[in-house]
């Protein structure tokens, strides 16, 4: 059976350098506007930084893939068909996207060029897969957080569609592609802008020596002295709700499936994925190190080596915790 | 509009780098006692050095809008203001807690230069308290990003921004490295050499204690 390929994060070319070195397989990275869901300020690539990092990975004998998984704006697709265009003459290995009409221009003007169904497509069970598949031949489905590891297993042996699924990083809880409470709080979404929370409407305020986390108008969090923080997103807010203050979707952790490789590998997962391309260059060389230690070490034993790796990893993750997230856990 | 930080005596944002620490730190404090006359052309200086060896986070932060952001190191007497926008980055020392800025980032010192060379990942150290971050974040972000797009060394942008005398600085640090880690071996040494006994005598105690207990369970039924 054919190992796991890594798919690791890069927000700049610095951070593209760190992943090939660490020992990524592929990189994914976008392009500097709002035609992918890390538009944050600072962060991603021009067109000639992404020619330099695919010249880079692929130097060494890795891929690069690039995400163009924002909606395009109705009337007003030429940024996301240029940002296509531009992925194909540059050489990229793949394109993530999302969109219906964005894979069909690109099925259509390249039909060369692979396509990967971007989590914010929020594909989640083998007749959506199948479509995408048929129609526009996506050959890859990274597959939202959502489901339980027999599900993926069905799923993958369903659709004979390569499955990437995510295995560290930051956890999305929502329905990706569809998840509106970053608009509501701020106008801004993943799914339109490239933003979630936008750092533009987050801020942080002093209460004594309590950290107090806002988004818009909305109180996210209170942080007591010495207790760990978290991203400022309305789906790890801690509310009060009859009268008691608790995390209703989900708490400040951070997703870290490293104990399931053997499960995964079972199910038939091809491609395993890090979350983070707004992390910086020393988070993406620690995570993917360990993880690609982990992989090889799992190809010779066929175990997860956890125990060695978990410093390393619970030093850089949200909350400093780590959860399986969906893939062990059924609906409640 | 700033927060207070959490924990200045916190162990894990201490540097892993000592000595270059140390050097900067001590570059810190010598601006602020030459002060602004002598030490604001030395800080031009090094921001014209930084645009020349670091064009793309040069042209980044150029291009935000007119703004502020304080560095305020916890454990150092100074603070940074960092002027960005159309003119480009620009240093000024200062009075941290008599500054106001549009943003503020707040951590130890050795933490701070870690987070500028992209040593260590700022969300962690947000994530831990390690780093405060107060004002405009999305100015704050940029700065990260735009910085941590580099492959950036402060002490060799130190020492470039000292034209020819900057040349000695790499091999000066060398040598004071090799010194250290002598001191280090010697005191470790040294410090076998003082516990040698009580550890002679801890191991007499416990040949005696399993003679006891070897003792004591063959007596058992």
């Amino acid at each position: 059976m054919a190992h796991f390929e890594l798919i690791c994060p890069a927000g700049t070319p610095a951070a593209l350098r760190a992943a090939v070195d660490a020992g990524a397989d592929a990189v994914y990275c976008g392009f500097r506007d709002a035609t992918n869901a890390r538009n944050f300020p600072g962060l991603n690539f021009s067109v000639r930084e992404m020619a330099e990092g695919i010249a880079y990975a692929h130097g060494r004998g890795r891929k690069l893939f690039i995400a163009i998984n924002t909606y395009p704006t109705a009337g007003n697709p030429g940024p996301w068909h240029q940002a296509v265009d531009q992925a194909a003459s540059l050489g990229a290995d793949a394109v993530i996207l999302a969109d219906y009409g964005l894979l069909d221009y690109a099925a259509r003007r390249h039909p060369r060029l692979k396509l990967h169904l971007s989590v914010q497509a929020s594909a989640a069970n083998a007749d959506a897969v199948t479509l995408y598949r048929d129609v526009f031949g996506v050959r890859r489905v990274v597959l939202p957080r959502v489901l339980t590891v027999p599900d993926i297993a069905r799923l993958t042996a369903e659709t004979g569609v390569e499955t990437e699924v995510f295995v560290f990083g930051g956890l999305c809880p929502m329905a990706e592609g569809r998840c509106s409470l970053s608009s509501y709080a701020t106008g801004q979404s993943p799914n339109r802008q490239g933003v979630c929370s936008p750092a533009s409407h987050v801020r942080y305020e002093p209460r004594g020596t309590t950290l107090v986390s806002r988004l818009g108008d909305f109180t996210i969090n209170r942080f007591e002295d010495g207790e760990p923080a978290g991203y400022p997103t309305l789906c790890k807010g801690r509310f009060v709700a009859r009268g008691q203050a608790s995390y209703l979707f989900e708490e400040p952790t951070s997703l870290n499936a490293i104990a399931l490789l053997p499960e995964l590998k079972a199910a038939g997962v091809r491609a395993l994925k890090i979350e983070g391309r707004q992390r910086g260059k020393a988070y993406i060389a620690a995570v993917v190190g360990a993880y690609r230690q982990a992989l090889d070490s799992f190809d010779r034993t066929g175990r997860a080596e956890v125990p060695q790796l978990a410093p390393t990893l619970a030093d850089v993750i949200e909350g400093r915790r780590d959860t399986t997230g969906a893939y062990t856990r059924g609906w409640r | 509009m700033l927060i207070q930080s959490h924990d200045e005596a916190a162990g894990p944002s201490r540097s892993g780098r000592p000595l270059e620490t140390a050097v900067a730190a001590l570059a810190l404090r010598l601006a602020r006692v030459a002060g602004p006359r002598l030490g604001n052309p030395v800080l031009d200086r090094l921001s014209q050095v930084f645009a020349r060896r670091h064009p793309r986070a040069a042209e980044a932060l150029a291009e935000l809008p007119a703004a502020t952001v304080l560095v305020d190191p916890t454990d150092l007497p100074s603070g940074l203001l960092l002027r960005l926008g159309p003119g480009g980055l620009r240093l000024r020392l200062c009075d941290a807690a008599a500054t106001t800025a549009d943003a503020m980032v707040r951590g130890r010192f050795g933490a701070l230069l870690d987070l500028a060379e992209g040593r260590i990942d700022g969300d962690a150290l947000f994530f831990r308290r390690d780093l405060t971050i107060a004002g405009d974040t999305a100015l704050v972000v940029a700065l990260r990003n735009a910085l941590d797009g580099e492959d950036i060394d402060l002490l060799a942008e130190i020492d470039a921004a000292a034209g020819p005398i900057g040349r000695f600085g790499p091999k000066a640090r060398q040598h004071a490295a090799q010194t250290a880690a002598r001191v280090a071996e010697t005191l470790s040494g040294l410090r076998s050499a003082l516990l040698r006994p009580e550890a002679r005598r801890l191991d007499a105690l416990e040949r005696r204690v399993a003679r006891v207990e070897s003792r004591v369970e063959s007596r058992e039924p």
